[in-house]
This record gives C-alpha cells, sequence and structure tokens, in this order.
C-alpha cells in the first residue's frame, strides 16, 4: 500500500512543479483519473497465477494429451487479448503446468479472465510456446472467471468446469472436458512497506521575505531519465523544525530496493508554482544506509551554465531519522481470511428525476435494453463489488417518493417490503428498481440523512456479529441534498463505522455543493454539535455523458502526451469515473481496519 | 427513521455506570492564540464533571498540529454525560494558557449499537474561552471495564431514580407509561 501523506487541499495539487513539466493545479478530474490509475495513487498488489487440471479429454489416439493453456484478457468493451501461455506439458489428463501469469489485481474493475486449453500435436512439440498457431492445435475446453472470484476465496484457488465453448463446432461433448484449477498468490513485494521520516537542516531561504513551506516530492526514474512521482509528503507551515510524517513507500511502487529514486524538496506556493529548494538521487538501500549511519546528504540544485549541467551543492542537508520495513496485511489477505465489502445502494426517486414515463426522464427504462443513467451507476459499482459480498443480498432503499398509501418517505426499501430491505444479487436490485418506478410517485425534497442513518444503522448492528464486515453505500442522485446539515451530522456519526458512502450524481444539474461532502475537496466534516469526521468516508462524482467526458479527457490529456505516453505504460480503454471512485476503497477499508488493529489472523 | 429512543437510552446508561475508559488523546490540529498559530508546548487535559482527571505530556516541538498519541485511563464517575478536552499552552506561571475545550458527550461511545469493546476514533471541534472556533482534537475511546449487572444496550435498564423506561425492543408505539425528565443537551451545558 502506498500512501502518501499529504495535507489535504493545499498540498494535494502539487505534483510536477518545476520547468521540466506543466502544473497540474486545482482539480483537474480527468487529469487525476489517467494519473491515479497508472500508479500514482493507485494500490496495485501483483498476483501470480499458477494453474493445474484434472480430467482432460483425451483426443489423441494412441497416447494421452499434450495440454497448453492460453490465457486471455477481456477488456471491457468485449475484446478479447491474449496475454500468456504455459509450457507444454507432455502425456498427461492431469496436467500441473509450472510457467505462472503474473498479472496486477485492479480492484475497480471487473478483470475477466479466460482460459483455452489446447492439445498441441506431436510435429509441434519442439516448436517454441509462443509461435505455435493456436488454430492448428486441438481445442480441449475453456473456462471463464473474474480475477476477484479467485481472490476472494479463502483458498485462493478457484476450481472452474471446462465447457467446449463456441470454437468446438466439430464436436458435442458428451463426457465432461475436465476441471481447471486456478491458484493465486500475492507477490510478497506488494506487502513490504517502508516507512521512511524525513528531516532536514539548515534551509536557506531564496529570499529575505520568503517562508518556507516546504514539501517533498518523492519520484521513481524510468528508463528514459524522465521522475514519476510516486509519493508526496505533507506541507510543513509555521514549523521551524523540519522534519515531515512519515511517507510509506511500497517496494513495488518503487520497483525494487536498488531503483534510483529522486527525492526534491519544493517550497510550497499558494500559486501552485512551487519552487525547487533542492534535491537527492538515493534508493531505498542508500536511504537504509544514511539511516544507519545517521549521516545526511547535501541536498543539490541543478543549474545549466552553457552546455553543462552543474549541480549547486547546497548546505541544506536531507537526513533519513527512520526507516522501517513492514510486511503488512494487504487488502488480499483480509479478502482471504474472510473479510468482506458489503454493498448497498439508495436511489433518488424525487420528481426532478422527470416523469419516468417519458423518454426524456432519468429513469425513463428504454424497451431497447439500454440502461439509463441510474442502472449504469448500479451495474458499473455493483458488478465490481457483487464479488466481494458473500451471500450477495444488497440492502436497496429509494428516497424522494411516496409508495402507493403513504407520505413521502426518505427511506423506503426498494423491494416493497415493510420488514427486509434486501434484494438478490445485482439482477434483484434491477428488478425492483423498475417495480419502485410502478409503484411509487415522485416526490421531494432530496434528503440523504434517513438513508445514510439507515446504513450507518447497519453497519454498527453488524459490529456485534462480528468485525468483518465493511460497508459500502452507493447514493445515486439527480439534484443537490436539500439537507446538508443533517446529512453532515448523520455523515460524522458515521465515520467511526465501517462504513464508505459513495455518490454519483446524474443528470445535468450542478454539484457544485455536492463536493462539500467531499472531504478530498475541501474541510473535514462538521456537524451541528461540535463533533467533526475522525475519517474521509465520502466520495462524490458526477457522472457525466460518456461523450463529454471522454472529450474533456482527451483534451487535458493532450499536452501531456509526449512524455506521459512513452513513460507511462499504456492500459488502453477509457476510465471511467465511476473506477476513479471505488479505487479508494481499499484504501479506505485498510485505514480503518488498521487504525482499529484488526488484522487477519 | 431516526431513531432517538436508543440514544436517549445510552444517555441514561452511560450516566450510571462507574466505568474506566481508555482514552487516547492523537493529536491536535490548527491551533492559534489570538490568531496566530502557536509554536510548541501544547498539551491536553481531560476533564470530568470539571474536575481534572488526567493530563498528556507536553508536545515541545509540534507547534499548531501537535502530536501526542498518549493512552489515558479515565474513570468515568457517576452521572457523567460529558468528558471535557482541554488543549493548553504550558506557560511559565503553572496554569496554561487555554487554546481550547471540546465536551464529549458519553454518548457518542456508550450505548448505540456499537459493541463495548469498540475503539472508537472521535474528533471534535476546540472552541477557546469566548466560544470562537479554534482547532480540532482527534481522540480515540475505548471502554474498558465492562457495564455491571451484565446488562446489554439491547435489555431494559433499571434507573436508580425510579422513572420507568421504555423497552428498546418493543417496537410497537403507545402502550407503556413514560415519565419525562429534563436531559442536559449538550450546546445548553458547555462550559460558559
Amino acid at each position: 500500500m502506498g500512501n502518501c501523506c499529504s495535507d489535504g487541499g493545499s498540498g494535494r495539487a502539487a505534483i510536477g512543479a518545476t520547468a521540466a513539466y506543466p502544473t497540474i493545479d486545482g482539480p483537474n478530474d480527468a487529469v487525476q483519473l489517467f494519473l491515479s490509475a497508472r500508479g500514482c495513487h493507485g494500490l496495485f498488489s501483483q498476483i501470480e497465477l499458477s494453474f493445474s487440471a484434472l480430467g482432460l479429454r483425451d483426443r489423441d489416439l494412441c497416447s494421452k494429451s499434450d495440454p497448453l493453456l492460453v490465457i486471455y484478457v477481456r477488456g471491457r468493451d468485449g475484446a478479447v487479448q491474449e496475454v500468456g501461455r504455459t509450457e507444454v506439458v507432455l502425456n498427461s489428463f492431469n496436467p500441473t503446468w509450472i510457467t505462472k501469469h503474473t498479472m496486477a489485481f485492479q480492484f475497480e474493475v471487473v478483470q475477466t479472465l479466460i482460459f483455452r486449453v489446447y492439445d498441441v500435436d506431436t510435429p509441434f512439440h519442439n516448436v517454441e510456446v509462443k509461435m505455435l498457431k493456436l488454430d492448428e492445435q486441438q481445442f480441449l475446453g475453456e473456462a471463464t472467471c473474474a480475477l476477484s472470484q479467485i481472490v476472494t476465496k479463502s483458498s485462493r484457488s478457484l476450481t472452474l468446469d471446462l465447457v467446449p465453448g463456441t470454437e468446438a463446432a466439430d464436436s458435442v461433448c458428451s463426457q465432461s472436458c475436465g476441471k481447471l484449477i486456478v491458484h493465486a498468490e500475492e507477490c510478497i513485494g506488494s506487502k513490504t512497506t517502508t516507512e521512511i521520516i524525513f528531516r532536514c537542516s539548515d534551509f536557506e531561504h531564496k529570499t529575505l521575505f520568503s517562508r518556507s513551506d516546504p514539501f517533498l516530492v518523492i519520484s521513481k526514474i524510468v528508463e528514459n531519465g524522465i521522475p514519476i512521482p510516486i509519493c508526496k509528503s505533507e506541507v510543513i507551515k509555521n514549523d521551524p523544525r523540519l522534519a515531515w510524517k512519515s511517507v510509506f513507500l511500497n517496494i513495488q511502487q518503487v520497483g525494487s530496493k536498488d531503483s534510483p529514486l529522486v527525492i526534491e524538496c519544493f517550497n510550497f506556493n499558494s500559486n501552485g508554482k512551487h519552487d525547487l529548494v533542492g534535491k537527492v538521487q538515493k534508493s531505498l538501500v542508500d536511504l537504509e544506509r544514511l539511516h544507519s549511519s545517521g549521516q545526511g546528504e547535501n541536498l543539490f540544485y541543478p543549474t545549466s551554465s552553457g552546455n553543462n549541467y552543474q549541480n549547486k551543492i547546497l548546505k541544506s542537508q536531507l537526513f533519513v531519522d527512520t526507516f522501517n520495513e513492514s510486511i503488512q496485511c494487504s487488502f488480499l489477505d483480509y479478502l482471504a481470511e474472510g473479510f468482506e465489502l458489503n454493498f448497498m445502494v439508495a436511489i433518488d426517486f424525487t420528481a426532478s428525476n422527470g416523469n419516468p414515463r417519458l423518454p426524456d426522464s432519468l429513469h425513463y427504462i428504454d424497451p431497447s435494453g439500454h440502461p439509463n443513467a441510474y442502472q449504469r451507476a448500479v451495474l458499473e459499482v455493483g458488478e465490481v463489488l457483487q464479488f466481494y459480498d458473500t451471500d450477495r443480498r444488497f440492502p436497496a432503499w429509494g428516497f424522494g417518493a411516496r409508495p402507493i398509501d403513504g407520505p413521502v418517505s426518505h427511506c423506503f426499501n426498494l423491494n416493497g417490503s415493510s420488514n427486509y430491505c434486501e434484494v438478490e444479487g445485482i439482477q434483484g436490485i434491477m428488478m425492483a428498481y423498475m417495480s419502485a418506478l410502478l409503484n411509487v410517485s415522485l416526490a421531494g425534497p432530496t434528503l440523504f440523512g434517513p438513508v445514510i442513518t439507515n446504513a450507518a444503522l447497519l453497519a454498527s448492528q453488524s459490529l456485534a456479529n462480528s468485525w468483518h464486515k465493511y460497508f459500502v453505500l452507493l447514493i445515486i442522485t439527480d439534484g443537490v441534498v436539500t439537507d446538508l446539515q443533517e446529512t453532515k451530522d448523520a455523515l460524522v456519526k458515521a465515520s467511526d463505522l465501517p462504513l464508505s458512502i459513495l455518490i454519483v450524481g446524474v443528470g445535468g444539474a450542478d454539484f457544485k455543493e455536492m463536493e462539500i461532502l467531499d472531504a478530498d475537496k475541501g474541510d473535514r466534516l462538521e456537524s451541528s454539535n461540535g463533533r467533526v469526521a475522525s475519517r474521509d468516508i465520502v466520495q462524490f462524482v458526477p457522472l457525466r455523458d460518456v461523450q463529454s467526458e471522454l472529450l474533456l479527457y482527451y483534451i487535458s490529456v493532450w499536452w501531456f502526451y509526449c512524455f506521459l505516453v512513452t513513460t507511462l505504460p499504456f492500459v488502453g480503454g477509457e476510465i471511467s469515473a465511476i473506477q476513479s471512485l471505488l479505487a479508494e476503497l481499499p484504501t479506505q477499508f485498510l485505514t480503518f481496519m488498521r487504525t482499529r488493529d484488526i488484522r487477519p489472523s | 427513521m431516526m431513531n432517538n429512543r436508543k440514544s436517549d437510552d445510552g444517555f441514561e446508561m452511560a450516566s450510571m455506570s462507574n466505568r474506566v475508559l481508555e482514552l487516547t488523546v492523537i493529536s491536535g490540529e490548527d491551533l492559534r492564540i489570538k490568531g496566530k498559530p502557536i509554536r510548541n508546548n501544547a498539551y491536553a487535559i481531560i476533564k470530568t464533571n470539571n474536575v481534572p482527571n488526567a493530563t498528556t505530556k507536553v508536545d515541545q516541538e509540534g507547534g499548531s498540529y501537535p502530536y501526542w498519541d498518549e493512552k489515558l485511563l479515565v474513570d468515568l464517575p457517576l452521572r457523567t454525560f460529558f468528558i471535557t478536552v482541554e488543549v493548553r499552552r504550558r506557560t511559565s506561571s503553572g496554569v496554561g494558557q487555554l487554546i481550547g475545550a471540546a465536551s464529549i458527550p458519553v454518548s457518542d461511545f456508550i450505548g448505540g449499537y456499537t459493541p463495548e469493546n469498540y475503539l472508537h476514533f472521535l474528533s471534535y471541534r476546540l472552541r477557546d474561552a469566548v466560544g470562537e472556533r479554534n482547532g480540532i482534537v482527534n481522540v480515540s475511546v475505548r471502554v474498558k471495564s465492562p457495564a455491571p449487572y451484565g446488562c446489554s444496550t439491547a435489555s431494559a435498564t433499571q434507573p436508580e431514580m425510579g422513572i420507568q423506561s421504555v423497552d428498546p425492543g418493543d417496537g410497537r408505539a403507545g402502550g407503556t407509561v413514560v415519565t419525562g425528565m429534563p436531559v442536559c443537551f449538550p450546546h445548553a451545558c458547555r462550559s460558559r
């Protein structure tokens, strides 16, 4: 886990503010999404998959099958891409392949894997596996699963039935094609975290009147020599003692202990153009040595005179006061131990959505099957989170409507029942939603308080039974909340509970006020009786029209194109706003568990 | 759908038992004196019923964002509704200069649906001597000793003062006699 210790609003905007690359000022969602999806704040655990099979079919006349496994990934757009192959195991119906496949676990997307087993004929046995043409081999069977299905099992092994698939046009499989067993292991590098406390001495002030508000940016250097920021410290304000709080670096974010890192010290400027004070180039191994020797390293300031790049060595020195390596339990360790994420959803039924029978309403159910904004939000979040919920029973509520005989309710069960609020699976949410549209009359106003209080009640009640459950409430709304203070009160109370709240705004309303609820963009939430939220549990994102979001994304990223495209790996596909919401969840979960010292045993 | 009855019961229950709390004063944020951020020497005092109960060490270097992370054992006497956290700055005279104070209602961590030994992380707005907002204090609280008579939060309480309380498990609205009792609300009781 790579935590960047930043002090919220002011420090957050300041990555990469030297002349070499443009500044990122203020909330620029598209760029943040781009960077965070590529590892600057992401939680990428490396998973190693190993494979074996049982009971493969016998296709060869004279000998047993010689199976080969090919691994594919299906993207969001449905495109299937091959990502790896194992070796060929000779003469076996129950092969255990040695070749492993490593991939990054991404929490916020559904990573669909397709496995195909082929029997490699004898003439091809000496050909290199990569060169084999699959349509010349005999297809034995195929299996599909999501990566999250494998990692949420306590044994981290998933047994899948191999099916003939669409390719086996030649035979009807009367006997079973066998079983494939996929096992996942988390690479140890993902779990090793280094805690470092930096300190600076003898700060030289640039000008007589400048205050020093220093902060550090730690970057790793990639092949072209260009540094990519991986971590940022908080800004020290008004403190003569120049020691920052701990920064946590994950070995896997860095690459390896020997990878060169650049630690730059900037002076924070509220206009976003931060002055470089000096920098140091060290690897983690060098920092460890600095710590044990207690010595400091002089900062240098790169100056160019003519054709030579000379470095002006400054008096200021950087010290490493603390260097602690620890193996922390990762998110996947908690999952393997039986911890789960319980998904809950609340849908806005206020009149501002428009009459559901008219096509311009946000609640219009398109007969052609194209999902409306509400359905899209539920599907996108639900299909990722459903794997982390063991019983697949999701509480679903609506608010802001009048059920058939009754006053306006700000928290009614979507399934129409008065006793229980749960529905079965994502399909259950969809069906309950569509039937609720027929049975309630839209009203108002938009109040979140009752729904949040209800979710908090469920979360706190579950604590009596087990501490293994973490709740995620998805609120989909088209308008600005009316009871801002009551919502804040409910959120402050809920901040002490195992609950995270994702708010998705649909439609064209101006959601500026809603951003107050997301502490990333403002101050900590304060309730009406003086209590303050102890952690940030709310995230808000407007679900803009896909077209305009893509346009915004491309325009913002255009001028980063040159160096970003060459240095950062291109993952491909669009990044949706909802993915950025989900990407924060494992961190919120881990923070909650770690501060309360709840560990997987 | 706010269920206010639960918090009232918690209020009564919280005030009746002599409990021991493990209160960790973690840190303070944005502490100022006369509008200027303080440089050092902040410390926190925990008071119950206006009597000082425990004090943290002084953070000599922390500036306006002091970090104590000090675990204190606080005895919660009978009928205590609030714990007061005062953040002061050490001065040469002995009695520190008051930066701000916050009242933590005991019902924020006792009563309710969370289990008895749940570690609560709470943060409160500090207000200075004239009532202006002045920073935030972060604490964590865990109830150390279990409640007497093995009563759980879900069972009915037997108040000492002979007042009928409503059984929280009873979903029916009417049918039970309830006598009103004046309750001290946080904002009314806040120190002058």
